[in-house]
């Protein structure tokens, strides 16, 4: 966790904080904590689990466990590519190839310029107008091999 | 100036497809006066604007932002009345698709919404469950267990606290009807919640939606927000209240036991049934989970009277189903239709035959645990009792056409590989047998497999139908299964014809 985070993180954490009475709720607050700082540093681990009431290890159980919570931050901008079976139908595979060789990174690495991290997505539910890339919150639909370059250009 | 009034859905897919763009380069034009709507799910032939006429509204098709000089003058349209493809369709559930606007009330009122809740409160805890009875209403999610049993137990069990929860973790690679429900016709679902709340005497609800949906859970929150400040979530005497809660990519949370435990804010594993939620649910209390499209249905089954949706569809299988349908057809859209048209007919009929240039391979039904049909046995009807006798799912309606570039041992291992990702951990068979499965698929892609993977993967696939603890680890082989068995050669001529001693 850099510096910068520290204030933010206890400011999130503290909107979080249970009712006494009631059930802490991990998921509920790591994605608040997501949603503040771009990702759940594991260095705030003990900090989240101290505010929640729960061990260390709960948290870590949690944060491991769903795919969208990430412990790393993502370049500035995030592709995700749908590995849907529609979009594999429809040839999806050869556009996460033509992403991936325009931006030359392996999957779910960032850009040595931290202008994109490409993910694979589950199904995004744009099946009927697949094959699907998601850049940010924009979703594209019919995307082919051929549109990458124009695609990620206004992505600075 | 004269104003006209065009159409354009705001579905997140019509989006996709570029209406978004349409509304952007349209949105310094005084003349026009754009409606954002629904989408009527026929996608293939978005962007889609329409225009009111005398004779009902016609539509434009793959509309670019030059073409709006050709709208204004009227010229090139197409009757919305005469699309063959929505033509064909029955729709109850999706009725107001693509004519409404998701977010105002007083037009879903106008078009015989709250009806059903209103004929709910006519009717006695005992008398809506009656109701369902009659209507035969099967759980839409892919489990397809008899709605009323499940709300009857949740009715009969003792609790000062019960709740209601929609399932819309739609995981199924291949649907995305509960998507198109919650961004477009969002007071359908709330008034489907409300009638279970009463049914059950239920004061709490729950929204479970994947992240995958941000559209979904804005429109959700802000028709919550209008029908609270409408006082329509009132059950009786006491306030309804109902949050949306958002997931955070886990598949296996579509199963409601681990929905459940996700919505507590754990780990999404799965348990073991019973105790069945309906008697020891969320927090321990008595819990209705269903599937969106399920809700959605409810509405119109208790306004129109449980006997009229029994009328419709297969002994088994009464109503309509919401078919996606998608991958390599001319026509990918969504159908809603009376169950018992065969595979075939839905196909040629909605899907429009294959895509240009591609020839058909196979097909998958259900999602990504649902079975591959080979083109010699789509003559089986649309309905539970025939995909069950032919050992597959209807799942939650999803249609996948694959074409002749598909590549079987890939799309094997991708299925494996899938359930390898997305197991919760809790059972042995599916944990570690969805990753010794995926290895032996790998195996074979590189030309190492032998003889005897094939037969291992076949009794390793044996072993996860019967011994996993859900639908994720038991239904995980029958596309891998399916596969082999309809195209065992690409399999065979994989293998390694060299064994080493």
């Amino acid at each position: 966790m850099t510096t910068r985070h520290r204030p933010r993180l206890a400011e999130v954490l503290e909107t979080c904080r249970p009712d006494p009475l009631a059930k802490p709720n991990i998921l509920k607050t790591l994605l608040a904590v997501q949603s503040a700082l771009g990702h759940v540093p594991t260095s705030a681990i003990p900090q989240i689990a101290q505010v929640l009431g729960v061990t260390d290890t709960q948290i870590s159980g949690v944060l491991s466990y769903y795919s969208d919570l990430r412990t790393q931050s993502s370049g500035r901008h995030l592709i995700r590519v749908c590995m849907g079976e529609t979009c594999m139908a429809n040839h999806g595979g050869r556009v996460f190839r033509a992403i991936q060789d325009h931006v030359r990174s392996a999957v779910g690495e960032t850009t040595p310029t931290e202008r994109f991290t490409v993910e694979k997505m589950s199904c995004a539910g744009n099946c009927a107008v697949s094959p699907t890339v998601m850049i940010d919150a924009d979703l594209c639909g019919r995307v082919t091999p051929s549109d990458v370059p124009s695609l990620l250009e206004p992505y600075r | 100036m004269k104003t006209t009034r065009l159409y354009l859905s705001n579905d997140t897919s019509s989006r996709a497809a570029g209406a978004g763009r349409l509304a952007d380069a349209w949105s310094d034009r005084p003349e026009i006066q754009l409606i954002r709507t629904s989408s009527r799910g026929a996608f293939f032939l978005e962007s889609m604007v329409e225009r009111d006429t005398p004779a009902g509204r016609e539509a434009w098709f793959n509309v670019v932002p030059d073409d709006l000089p050709r709208i204004l003058d009227g010229v090139g349209g197409t009757p919305v009345a005469g699309i063959p493809f929505l033509q064909q369709q029955t729709r109850f559930t999706f009725a107001n698709f693509g004519i409404t606007e998701p977010l105002a009330l007083d037009e879903y009122q106008t078009r015989g919404g709250l009806k059903g809740l209103a004929a709910a409160q006519s009717l006695s805890q005992e008398g809506i469950i009656e109701e369902l009875r009659i209507s035969r209403l099967r759980g839409r999610g892919g489990a397809a267990f008899p709605v009323w049993k499940k709300w009857q137990v949740a009715q009969q069990t003792g609790s000062e606290q019960k709740y209601v929860v929609a399932n819309a973790d739609e995981g199924d690679a291949g649907t995305y009807c509960d998507r198109m429900i919650m961004e477009g016709d969002p007071f359908r679902l709330i008034e489907g919640l409300m009638i279970c709340a009463r049914a059950i005497g239920a004061t709490r609800g729950y929204i479970y939606c994947r992240y995958e949906y941000p559209a979904a859970v804005r429109t959700m929150k802000f028709a919550i927000q209008k029908a609270r400040e409408a006082d329509l979530l009132d059950c009786d005497d006491y306030p309804f209240d109902l949050e949306v809660v958002v997931g955070a990519g886990s598949y296996v949370c579509g199963e409601e036991t681990a929905l459940l435990e996700s919505l507590e804010g754990r780990r999404g594993v799965v348990l073991a049934k019973p105790p069945y939620p309906s008697e020891f649910g969320l927090y321990g209390m008595p819990t209705i989970v269903s599937n969106v499209l399920t809700f959605a249905t409810l509405p119109k089954i208790l306004a129109n009277g449980g006997a009229w949706h029994a009328s419709l569809g297969t002994e088994g299988s009464r109503g309509t189903m919401a078919l996606q349908i998608g991958g390599r057809v001319k026509q990918p859209g969504l159908v809603e239709i009376p169950f018992g048209l065969t595979l075939h007919e839905v196909l040629n009929r909605f899907g429009g035959g294959m895509a240009p240039g591609s020839r058909f391979k196979a097909v998958q039904v259900g999602g990504p645990l649902g079975s591959l049909f080979p083109e010699s046995q789509l003559d089986i009807p649309i309905c539970y009792d025939a995909f069950a006798e032919a050992g597959a799912i209807l799942g939650h309606g999803g249609i996948v056409v694959y074409d002749n570039e598909t590549n079987m041992v890939e799309l094997a291992r991708h299925f494996m590989a899938f359930t390898a990702d997305e197991s919760c951990g809790k059972c042995t068979p599916c944990r570690i047998g969805s990753v010794r499965g995926r290895e032996i698929l790998e195996r074979i892609q590189r030309g190492q497999g032998t003889a005897e993977d094939l037969i291992l993967l076949s009794d390793l696939g044996e072993t996860m139908k019967s011994a996993s603890l859900c639908a994720l680890g038991g239904r995980a082989p029958y596309p891998v299964l399916t596969a082999i068995e309809h195209f065992g050669d690409e399999f065979r001529s994989k293998l390694s014809a060299f064994i080493p001693q």
